[in-house]
């Protein structure tokens, strides 16, 4: 052993010898206190070392429990959201939304079976709201915000949302947020790798397609992509963050033309065919084949009702001057 | 103080949450999220950015259990992980080179009266003084301290940690030890601390004899 030759400098450097002062374990306090019977001459040392490596104190700041309850339960969500059962299609590489119906149809009775026997056991799980293809739903949240949930979509609702300081919903779609102001409560709707902030306020939020677009009605929002800095949003914004490049872009929008699916109809203003029949399709849960290329470049405006598929999808083709023949679910526009 | 876990424990752990245990993983997360909160705090003052991260972490560990590599000291491994993510996130909003951010307002403790010594305001001064003089030190030494005195890490975990070579960790000891050794000794020996501190070692010793 060395330590008997061990200077106050050495006794510092010494890994043992500073956790036995940092963090001791049982051990290591019966052999330090060993090694000072057998040298008592090396005790002053060992005080002097002592002092020196507990100066060696960093100030820190304790989470406090609230932040670390807050934080778990957070976690906690998402691993929840992420373990949602995954059915493979083989030999089939279509997006989730190009399904047929009855799959979605039966994905979405497992889930609110699941959904509704886990409510039933747990009285205060979350809620889970989702909306079938070309239907709206509008929902009263229990702190008296109000969510109108646009077709094919779905909001988690965290558990006691009327009486907690974070009110939290977790939504995969689009939906419209009329949010209650509460003194000291502020609002987050999480979307995948973006979360809005919100104190009281109106806004559109739409996650489809890879991205998730935000656009403010009134008030202030603040957003906050991939753990970027937040950036804050004004009236008549319009945020968009591409998942795959994490970039944010903000620009100026007129807000009707976003939410005007709330209303059972789409405003055209200037956006390419490709577009509209993208929203059209997460709407109503169909395929729309352009037969011709240049179509999809073909710039819109005017609008849209969007009540019925099949009404609408007609009206389309009026508009563009087109053919459409229907076969299952898939719509296919030929130019005359 | 923290987690008192042997490195037994440390793999026991580490290897339950990495089999799926979800018990494993809440334990994990009430063991370590407050240490790595202070940690993530001390290197960037940004409470909502810390608490993004450690979300990301401890999602990216209940994501990847099943490739994660065996560790007998999880307090190392996700200091390591969390110091990244921290780097990577402020990178990112920067566009600067990003370690110049971290551990920018971490300040050593100036520690409460003890009661053992001799004259508290004296001593006061003098600490005050030295931890004035330790708080000048460049924030990478003193991250290594922090690692190395408080948190108990190896000095090659620390290296690790904070992806610099070992070199640079003995050096830093050896600078902070110089620094603490100037103005401790002679603080003490103007104050004659060091007689009191002969006297309470040989009442230690002579405690311990009788015990």
């Amino acid at each position: 052993m060395l330590y008997p030759t061990f200077t106050v400098k050495d006794f510092c450097k010494d890994p043992a010898f500073i956790r036995w002062v940092t963090d001791p374990t049982p051990e290591l306090i019966q052999f330090w206190e060993e090694f000072m019977l057998d040298y008592p001459q090396k005790i002053i040392d060992i005080q002097l070392a002592t002092n020196y490596v507990s100066t060696i104190r960093f100030a820190e700041i304790d989470p406090s429990p609230k932040d670390l309850a807050r934080l778990k339960k957070r976690i906690w969500a998402d691993i929840d959201q992420q373990s949602v059962p995954v059915i493979p299609m083989p030999g089939r590489v279509l997006g989730w939304y190009r399904q047929p119906y009855w799959a979605a149809a039966a994905v979405l009775l497992l889930v609110s079976a699941i959904g509704l026997g886990w409510w039933k056991y747990q009285a205060n799980a979350a809620l889970t709201y989702q909306t079938a293809y070309g239907k709206i739903q509008e929902i009263r949240l229990a702190d008296g915000s109000i969510v109108t949930l646009n077709a094919n979509s779905s909001l988690k609702v965290a558990n006691h949302i009327d009486n907690s300081s974070t009110r939290e919903v977790w939504l995969k779609g689009e939906a419209y947020f009329d949010i209650a102001k509460r003194q000291g409560s502020n609002f987050i709707v999480h979307t995948p790798g973006v979360q809005v902030e919100v104190l009281g306020t109106e806004f559109n939020v739409n996650t489809r397609r890879e991205q998730t677009n935000v656009v403010l009605h009134e008030g202030k929002v603040q957003l906050r992509a991939y753990n970027q800095l937040a950036v804050v949003m004004k009236p008549g914004d319009m945020a968009t963050v591409i998942r795959q490049s994490r970039h944010i872009a903000l620009k100026k929008v007129e807000p009707d033309v976003y939410d005007a699916w709330k209303e059972s109809y789409i405003v055209l203003d200037g956006q390419p065919l490709s577009e509209i029949v993208a929203t059209l399709e997460d709407t109503f849960g169909v395929t729309i084949n352009l037969a011709d290329a240049q179509l999809a470049n073909k710039k819109l405006t005017g609008k849209l009702r969007t009540e019925v598929a099949d009404d609408c999808i007609e009206n389309l083709a009026i508009i563009i001057e087109a053919d459409v023949t229907k076969t299952g679910n898939t719509y296919r526009f030929v130019v005359e | 103080m923290t987690t008192q876990l042997t490195p037994t424990q440390h793999t026991l752990l580490w290897d339950n949450f990495r089999s799926g245990d979800d018990h494993a993983f809440s334990k994990l997360y009430e063991l370590f999220a407050a240490d790595l909160y202070r940690y993530g705090y001390n290197l960037i003052r940004n409470r909502q950015l810390v608490e993004d991260c450690l979300h990301e972490l401890f999602l990216h560990l209940h994501e990847s259990r099943e490739r994660l590599g065996p560790t007998n000291n999880i307090r190392f491994y996700l200091y390591r992980a969390l110091r990244r993510r921290l780097l990577d996130t402020v990178g990112k909003e920067n566009k600067l080179s990003s370690e110049a951010y971290l551990f920018d307002s971490a300040e050593f403790l100036i520690p409460p009266h003890e009661q053992a010594l001799v004259d508290d305001e004296l001593i006061d001064h003098q600490t005050r003084i030295l931890i004035g003089e330790l708080n000048k030190l460049p924030k990478r030494q003193k991250e290594i301290l922090y690692l190395v005195y408080m948190k108990g890490l190896t000095y090659p975990q620390a290296a690790e940690v904070m992806g610099i070579a070992m070199k640079s960790v003995y050096n830093t000891i050896n600078v902070a030890l110089a620094t603490l050794r100037s103005h401790m000794h002679e603080s003490f020996r103007q104050e004659g601390v060091l007689w009191s501190l002969i006297g309470t070692g040989l009442s230690y010793l002579v405690y311990n004899l009788w015990v």
